[in-house]
């Protein structure tokens, strides 16, 4: 139970796992780039490249609010609103947050 | 005159670097729990305190970490978990892809290099900047969450417990609240609003009908080719200045600067 914690032993197969792991993040990551210079400067290709950030962090937090539940959605709106008005991303975060805290604790 | 813009600020300013790490702040608790959560996890499952370190610093990408540790045994399944590695980290594609303007006329290497520590997080908040966006800033980002990040791993490795819940604080919450918040500086006008929609639409069909995080791309597909659709030769108005910047002097998102002193509390 109270081991002294493994600090440095490092196992070949650990290594090779992490190494495969960073491998294919790292070649998405770079190759993502590389493609995208390869792509027309202007037009449709660049249009659709503008689109993609909006697009991608999109798609990333609205499921995660979706389940986070009502009190998640409503973070989220209030998150949004507040960046709308004050463009203060600490501000937005902390009324998102405070707003999850409460609901929480009133509700759970 | 249609040349690439030559870049006025060098590949990675001292100056640059520490912005683009002050920039990040606001997401420096919820990185230290999450990390410690994972430290806490890794512990339990058999990998050393050094394993995981190497980890974070080489994969750097949190939700994939997440799965593979709690993939990890004795024997490690190790195709297992390079394939939901890669599958989870998918996305990144498509945010390298979005990198362009930020690296637009550098050299290879500055790419080669700028590209490792390129995280969500970071990714988001360096795409918000009206001017700064540089891989300077990137870079400094990345740092700091790496490092944030490897301090809570340790921290969670070594106490193996006693971690407070992410969601008391509503910590778990933080990732959601940033992104979403990020997405106002995002927006470059009506040409946005359907490709926005779409990849909302297509993300929430994504969770509920897809496992795991195929909810992104499924999203950001939408989002995609609803853009390409809806793309008339008469909005071709991107030089490549614009790609970025909309206009110089609107501050969106987290400004250097904004944060003074007293957010670390």
């Amino acid at each position: 139970m109270t081991q002294f914690p493994d600090l440095t032993s490092f196992s070949l197969e650990s290594v090779l796992t992490i190494l495969g792991m960073a491998a294919v993040t790292y070649g998405m990551r770079l190759g993502g780039l590389l493609m995208a210079d390869r792509l027309p400067q202007h037009g449709r290709w660049a249009h659709v490249l503008e689109r993609l950030p909006g697009a991608v962090l999109i798609s990333v937090w609205v499921p995660s609010a979706l389940s986070a539940g009502t009190i998640g959605i409503a973070g989220a709106a209030a998150t949004v609103i507040t960046m709308a008005v004050a463009r203060n991303l600490f501000a937005a975060m902390a009324v998102g947050m405070t707003l999850v805290t409460i609901c929480r604790y009133t509700f759970n | 005159m249609s040349r690439p813009r030559q870049p006025e600020v060098g590949h990675f300013d001292a100056d640059t670097i520490r912005r683009g790490a002050l920039a990040c702040l606001p997401l420096l608790p919820s990185t230290i729990i999450f990390g410690a959560v994972l430290g806490v996890l890794a512990a339990q499952r058999g990998l050393s305190l050094g394993e995981l370190l190497f980890m974070s610093l080489a994969v750097f990408a949190g939700s994939a970490q997440f799965v593979s540790v709690d993939l990890w045994r004795e024997t490690i399944p190790a195709a297992t978990i390079i394939i939901a590695t890669a599958v989870i980290n998918m996305r990144y594609v498509l945010i390298g892809a979005s990198l362009r303007p930020v690296f637009r006329g550098r050299p290879l290497w500055v790419k080669v290099v700028g590209m490792h520590m390129v995280a969500d997080e970071n990714w988001a908040v360096s795409m918000t900047q009206p001017t700064l966006a540089n891989p300077g800033f990137l870079l400094g980002g990345g740092m700091f969450l790496g490092v944030v990040w490897a301090t809570g791993n340790t921290v969670g490795y070594l106490l193996g417990g006693g971690i407070p819940d992410p969601e008391v604080y509503a910590l778990d919450f933080a990732f959601t609240a940033v992104f979403a918040a990020l997405t106002i500086g995002m927006w470059k006008g009506k040409v946005d609003l359907l490709p926005w929609i779409a990849a909302a639409i297509g993300s929430i069909i994504g969770h509920f009908v897809l496992p795991g995080t195929w909810s992104v791309l499924l999203g950001a597909a939408a989002g995609v080719i609803t853009a390409a659709l809806t793309w008339r030769p008469d909005m071709d108005d991107t030089s490549p200045e614009t790609e970025i910047a909309v206009d110089g002097t609107t501050v969106y998102g987290a400004p250097e600067g904004r944060f003074g002193t007293d957010t670390g509390k």
